[in-house]
């Protein structure tokens, strides 16, 4: 199964190797000082995050921290009750994502798998509805949710992610279909019902894309930010997003504080990545044929 | 096979199929469809969002066409955000990708590096740029420093805020990069010696190998980004408010204000049409555009 993922293991070092020295120094430069543009602004948090509260302020650019003050973390997470919004975050995060990863793989199952009237025009609308801005939907489910009762509430975070994802449901079918069907036949022959065709064959066969599902599902509910921002009023119901966006006007001058929680509310996401990194870009690469490497 | 068994089967599958897009079904009622036939009702009330909606006809688009003072501002403003973002983030992954292909020592490390600010939470990311745009102690100003620049109003000069956020924005260059990486990674090596045997050099082999090859995830990110960038808002909403003087008010953002700030449901609603719109017939655009230059591979079979 593997070697069908894989990229071709020689990359393409330019049509002449040998004679093109002196351009892969410009492109070494260029790449280099890309690098520092896009490295440094987190460098530069992470020092801020270090500094004391009148080191910040020195006019004279002071590039790195004289002293160490890993008390930020303590006092900036205190501060703004940072660590009841994690765990809002996090309750929030983990069901959405089950929900859609669950919710698309079934919904992806049922319109590769099986045969039924309408199946062609049900799997064109929820493609064609990626198309459709979000804002359009934005008001009337807004007020229809109010209606329900649920202001002021998660489930306007949560509920929705369990009706499945048309991105995900279409990643999944791409997936599938480089599965040939005689394993579920064979399966059938054994005398398997589709959910355990689904459940135990297809999905563990399918786990470079399932991995990539729960890493873009993790990171979009927590990165979410106009939802929990129209939908939750009470602070303490906050996630980290409205949180620090609301707190990044009002510390100014505690920038050291706030650095800190912004590092810790990044950490999940930069932990998920480094270890999903390689079954991200099968993943990813399967929807283009070719893996990156 | 047996008919009655077969017919059974299929009877049964029917219902097993739509048991299994089910979820999906009711997510696009709920989200899709309903929205979609009661916003053409709310465009043409007046609404607080509480009370009962009051048809007024035509009224909101008439006060938007003629009256609101912002609402042509957002639309310009909103154009010039979408015209240098989405050319400069497409062209910008793309270089960047075709750099990051070549086999140069530590070229994982450059590709993680420049994929990294791309992985941090949104928010974080708008924050984080809010402070280095701090116009006493900011980095942005102190990088102008060493290069013996006066110190910018980043965000409150109105003349520079919608600039400051776009360039924030490419700070997440790196998502298209990876993208257009993969697709350039697919391209097969012999059609590079092939083109390189015939003489072809540096922008031939790009005009006639690269670009072809890559052209549908070219047009593909083209359509995401003008949907995307269009739809901007968290970007404006954190680092600027809109302001100053407007001259950061994204449509999107507009419409959140006057629906959740002033409670104007039905006017709101009234300016996403119009955004809506505008979407379409960019993407329509795109799509006839793209015929005469994006040649899918199995076209030619």
């Amino acid at each position: 199964m593997k070697t069908e993922y894989s990229a071709p293991a020689v990359r393409i070092a330019g049509p002449s190797r040998r004679k093109a020295q002196p351009v892969n120094i410009i492109r070494m430069a260029v790449l280099l000082i890309g690098t520092v543009a896009m490295l440094y602004p987190l460098l530069w948090v992470i020092t801020i995050a270090l500094k004391g509260n009148n080191d910040i302020f020195t006019t004279t650019p002071q590039w790195l921290p004289t002293e160490f003050h890993f008390e930020n973390f303590v006092k900036g997470t205190k501060e703004i009750h940072f660590w009841q919004m994690f765990k809002n975050s996090v309750f929030i995060s983990i069901l959405s994502t089950i929900g859609q990863v669950a919710s698309s793989i079934v919904v992806g199952y049922g319109l590769s798998r099986l045969r039924f009237p309408g199946r062609k025009l049900w799997f064109s609308s929820f493609i064609g509805s990626m198309m459709l801005p979000g804002f359009v939907g934005l008001v009337p489910v807004f007020h229809l949710f109010s209606q329900l009762g649920w202001y002021n509430t998660w489930l306007p975070l949560i509920v929705p992610s369990y009706l499945g994802n048309p991105a995900f449901t279409f990643l999944f079918i791409q997936f599938l279909s480089t599965i040939p069907k005689s394993f579920d036949e064979a399966a059938k022959m054994d005398g398997a019902g589709d959910t355990q065709i689904l459940w135990r064959i297809l999905v563990p066969m399918s786990l470079p894309v399932v991995v990539t599902m729960i890493i873009f599902a993790f990171n979009g509910s927590w990165n979410q930010y106009l939802e929990p921002l129209i939908y939750l009023v009470d602070q303490d119901k906050w996630t980290l997003s409205v949180a620090l966006a609301s707190f990044a006007s009002n510390w100014t001058t505690q920038w050291n504080y706030f650095m800190a929680a912004d590092l810790i509310y990044m950490l999940p996401l930069l932990i998920i990545f480094f270890f999903g990194q390689k079954y991200f870009m099968q993943g990813l690469g399967s929807v283009n044929s070719a893996g990156l490497k | 096979m047996n008919s009655v068994a077969s017919r059974k089967r299929d009877r049964f599958g029917w219902v097993k199929g739509y048991l299994h897009i089910s979820p999906s079904i009711l997510g696009f009622c709920i989200f899709v469809a309903y929205p979609l036939v009661m916003s053409v009702y709310y465009a043409l009330t007046k609404w607080d969002g509480y009370n009962k909606p009051e048809y007024v006809g035509f009224d909101n688009f008439n006060y938007l066409f003629t009256v609101d003072p912002v609402f042509w501002k957002a639309l310009r403003i909103t154009f010039y955000y979408v015209l240098i973002n989405v050319p400069a983030s497409l062209i910008g992954g793309l270089l960047l990708a075709m750099l990051l292909n070549k086999n140069l020592p530590g070229i994982k490390f450059f590709r993680t590096a420049f994929y990294l600010p791309t992985v941090l939470p949104m928010i974080a990311t708008l924050t984080l740029w809010k402070f280095i745009y701090q116009p006493q102690y900011g980095l942005a100003n102190r990088v102008l420093h060493l290069f013996g620049a006066d110190p910018v109003n980043w965000l409150s000069d109105e003349r520079l805020a919608l600039f400051s956020v776009i360039i924030a924005g490419l700070w997440q260059i790196g998502g298209g990069m990876i993208i257009f990486l993969s697709g350039l990674q697919s391209i097969p090596q012999d059609l590079y010696e092939a083109s390189s045997m015939d003489g072809a050099k540096g922008w031939a082999v790009f005009r006639n190998v690269t670009l072809p090859l890559i052209a549908p995830i070219l047009f593909l990110q083209l359509i995401l980004g003008i949907i995307g960038a269009f739809q901007s808002f968290a970007q404006v909403q954190v680092m600027t408010g809109g302001g100053p003087n407007y001259a950061t008010e994204l449509l999107n953002f507009k419409i959140y204000s006057d629906v959740f700030g002033s409670k104007m449901f039905g006017y709101g609603i009234a300016e996403v049409w119009i955004l809506f719109l505008i979407i379409m017939f960019f993407t329509l655009i795109t799509f006839r555009f793209s015929n005469q230059f994006v040649h899918y591979e199995n076209d030619n079979r």
